[in-house]
């Protein structure tokens, strides 16, 4: 098929909502190589005349944004980005990885009735901040406060529902048959799902590894509750960049979220093929 | 008894004996590293240098002795400290000191400052036992209490003497009390003093063509504003928006807003309630007191609605207002080159202006908001320690030297911080400023440390700032407050936040007292 030609109106439309979108990526780039002289400049300084790598030092070296008169960093960004990355790999493949089984269950035995699928839903109609106190209770109880086991069993918990839900609509919409003859070539049920299903339905399940993956990654307010010094995540880490000396480290932040990105930015590059076709899989339905 | 602390009581001895004189006996004990507020206070007292000097070095000798004591028992070899991100400045420097001397390891657990308050609620219910010294405002100290996640101090108060309360090196009354009592008794011991000042840019207040073309408009000369009317005057004389330079940067952003409200309020001779704990900011005088702010807003930076406290600050040090209405720390920005590059040495700070009563009379009031404090957890492994540190940190003694340090917010808070300061306290806040922060500190009205302060401020806050953007008309959006404060009242229970209102009241400047009527409360 021929690409289609957008018409000037389009490009011009296309054009406006490109740099709507990407406005806050630009900004937050700059602002991450301004020297704190130009974080909160007024007029705003867009592009920085002398780019400096120190708040990306800064994260790593606390005492790196001293040469700028900033004093009062206390904590690398290490244990954060480490922790980020623990909690959220892990959480996410927990989470898929249920959600998966949960979903062919549901769609091809019926396991549970026809209410499970509500009942997994309902996990996600509490606010968080309602169940935040229980779970400090009852993780206070059991010894998962401040450790990453309980934030992980938590982040898991959260978006199951996402993973099973997101899953059961894709593998709705394989048909049957597919499986039923790989059955019927000898393979038991399990091992058809396993080379059969699962790989037909690789870009739903590259998509809702990416959605998950994002809700645990920006994940704020659990890890937050549930942390004290042992555990440490990007989000939370963002928010304790105030120092006396200089009060927001709107730099330092913004290396930070850049640096956040970056696996987001890598995966989903490396896997929009299979995004592409998750998002629009079933769209046409057979 | 260490080496150095023989040599001291040698040379104290020396100087009793009057085997040397003033200079010798202030050069030996500074080589000693005695600071020269200690050693001054020690060369003229009648009591004579050797007593003296266990009077003023007491509460820190004390805490140090009890320190010792609970450290050589502690299981736990670590104290850990839940403190606001960007305080560690003023405790980092002693961490050294504990692990050498003491073997403790202090920990410092940093949380954004909105949520101090929230984690120490958290604490209540999760009983963790992570804290052991927290590190919360003034305001927490209520529902922390009532909630039980932090000690009770009096005890340890009554038997270590902090030196809360001595006219010469305690803490500022009455700050002394508000900021540190609940009901009367000690529930955290103050480690900041935030109270706001006035900062005006003296080069335009020396300018002698605008001294001139003031003093002929007006009929009186140019100089810092003693009252609100003269504040409003000036900030109208001085705005020139299109050289970008504003009469005042005072906040109208959320969170912010309600402090200059409540300032405002506190001038008018109004507290935020009665005696029988109604709301009373709904009063002709709150009226009069939003009026005032919306009649301001013409001469305010256009930022003023998003300020938050750096980015006001750091507008000021670039030179774009003349007025500004800031913590202790604001001034440091202004006076620092790197923060305040259009405004170092170029400051003149004075106390909150004052309102006109019904009578006729002059009323100076201010406003003592935020103000961090040391509690001790009820779940700490070792409270004794927890509280050692906490007075240590807080002594006449150690405060002097830990307020200066730089990125922290411990701002002067002690008697003798302000009125017999050190040289690094001078260096770093200027001999003036110190004053003013004495004498604005003396008419200080509390944050509403009560139980239930934080959701009394926000619902007063939230109604500020709506009536500032033009959403509520003044009455309408102290009404609306009003009815919050009911209801968050009757949640809690009028008796407890009355008990607890009628204690803070107790304790205020007597010109506030009378003026607001909390004289004849009882």
């Amino acid at each position: 098929m021929m690409p289609r030609k957008l018409t000037p109106l389009q490009a011009l439309l296309m054009g406006l909502a490109l740099i709507v979108v990407l406005f806050p990526v630009f900004w937050i780039v700059m602002t991450a190589i301004k020297p704190p002289t130009d974080w909160n400049a007024s007029p705003a300084i867009w592009v920085p005349s002398k780019p400096t790598l120190i708040n990306f030092q800064t994260l790593f070296n606390p005492d790196a944004i001293r040469e700028y008169g900033v004093g009062g960093v206390s904590q690398a960004a290490t244990d954060a980005v480490i922790g980020s990355l623990l909690a959220s790999v892990s959480a996410t493949a927990i989470s898929v990885v249920i959600g998966l089984f949960s979903a062919i269950g549901i769609s091809r035995y019926g396991n549970g009735g026809k209410s499970t699928p509500l009942v997994i839903l309902s996990g996600r109609m509490f606010p968080p901040a309602a169940i935040a106190v229980p779970f400090v209770i009852m993780f206070s109880t059991i010894g998962l406060i401040d450790s990453y086991p309980g934030l992980i069993a938590i982040y898991a918990a959260v978006t199951l529902p996402f993973s099973t839900w997101m899953l059961k609509s894709f593998v709705e919409d394989l048909p049957r048959e597919i499986e039923e003859a790989a059955m019927i070539d000898g393979q038991s049920r399990m091992m058809a799902h396993l080379t059969v299903t699962i790989p037909l339905i690789k870009g739903g399940l590259f998509a809702t590894t990416m959605f998950v993956f994002i809700l645990n990654w920006s994940e704020f307010m659990f890890a937050l509750v549930l942390s004290y010094s042992n555990v440490s995540t990007i989000p939370v880490q963002l928010a304790k960049y105030v120092t006396a000396t200089a009060g927001t480290l709107y730099g330092v932040q913004a290396a930070l979220a850049v640096l956040a990105m970056v696996p987001l930015v890598i995966v989903g590059y490396r896997i929009q093929s299979h995004l592409a076709r998750g998002m629009t899989f079933g769209a046409i339905k057979q | 008894m260490n080496t150095r602390e023989r040599k001291i009581d040698k040379v104290l001895a020396t100087f009793d004996a009057g085997r040397m004189n003033r200079r010798g006996f202030l050069k030996s004990l500074a080589a000693l590293g005695v600071t020269t507020f200690v050693a001054n206070a020690v060369s003229i007292s009648p009591l004579g240098a050797v007593k003296a000097y266990a009077a003023i070095q007491g509460a820190e000798q004390r805490a140090w002795e009890l320190a010792k004591v609970a450290a050589a028992k502690a299981t736990r070899k670590t104290l850990t400290l839940l403190i606001p991100t960007g305080s560690i400045g003023n405790m980092k420097p002693y961490a050294d000191k504990w692990k050498n001397e003491l073997g403790i390891t202090l920990e410092f657990i940093e949380e954004p400052d909105e949520v101090v308050h929230t984690k120490g609620m958290q604490e209540a219910v999760a009983k963790t036992g992570r804290y052991d010294v927290m590190m919360p405002t003034a305001m927490s100290y209520p529902d922390w209490i009532d909630s039980g996640v932090i000690y009770d101090l009096t005890e340890w108060v009554e038997k270590y003497d902090p030196e809360l309360f001595n006219k010469e090196w305690g803490v500022v009354f009455p700050a002394s009390h508000h900021a540190q009592l609940y009901n009367g008794r000690v529930a955290g011991l103050l480690n900041d003093g935030d109270q706001i000042t006035l900062l005006c840019r003296s080069d335009h207040l020396t300018d002698p063509a605008k001294a001139k073309a003031f003093e002929d408009k007006f009929g009186y000369r140019l100089g810092v504003p003693k009252t609100w009317a003269e504040y409003h005057t000036l900030a109208k004389f001085m705005h020139d928006p299109a050289k970008g330079f504003y009469g005042s940067l005072e906040y109208r952003s959320p969170y912010y807003v309600k402090w200059m409200f409540m300032q405002r309020l506190v001038s008018k001779g109004r507290l935020y309630f009665d005696g029988e704990v109604n709301p009373t900011f709904n009063s002709d005088e709150g009226v009069a007191a939003l009026e005032d702010m919306l009649a301001m807003n013409a001469y305010l930076h256009p930022d003023a609605f998003s300020f938050t406290w750096s980015s006001n600050y750091n507008a000021f040090g670039r030179g774009e207002g003349f007025m500004n209405i800031v913590w202790p720390s604001g001034f440091k920005y202004s006076k620092a080159p790197s923060t305040g590059p259009a405004t170092t040495g170029k400051i003149a700070a004075t106390v909150m202006p004052a309102d006109k009563l019904k009578d006729g009379t002059l009323l100076y009031a201010g406003m003592f908001c935020w103000g961090y404090g040391y509690a001790v957890s009820k779940y700490s492994a070792n409270p004794e320690l927890a509280y050692a540190y906490s007075q240590w940190m807080t002594s006449p003694t150690i405060s002097s030297d830990a307020i200066p340090y730089l990125g922290g917010y411990s701002d002067p808070y002690r008697v003798n911080h302000m009125l017999a300061p050190t040289q690094r306290l001078l260096d770093t806040y200027t001999p003036e400023y110190l004053k003013t922060l004495y004498d604005n500190m003396v008419n200080t009205v509390p944050d509403f440390c009560v139980p239930g302060g934080f959701e009394y401020q926000d619902a007063l806050d939230k109604q500020v700032h709506a009536c500032m953007t033009g959403a509520k008309k003044p009455k309408e959006a102290l009404d609306d407050a009003a009815r919050a404060f009911e209801r968050i009242t009757r949640r809690i229970g009028r008796d407890k936040v009355k008990k607890s209102w009628l204690a803070l009241t107790r304790n205020l400047a007597e010109p506030i007292r009378k003026a607001s009527g909390a004289d004849k409360w009882s």
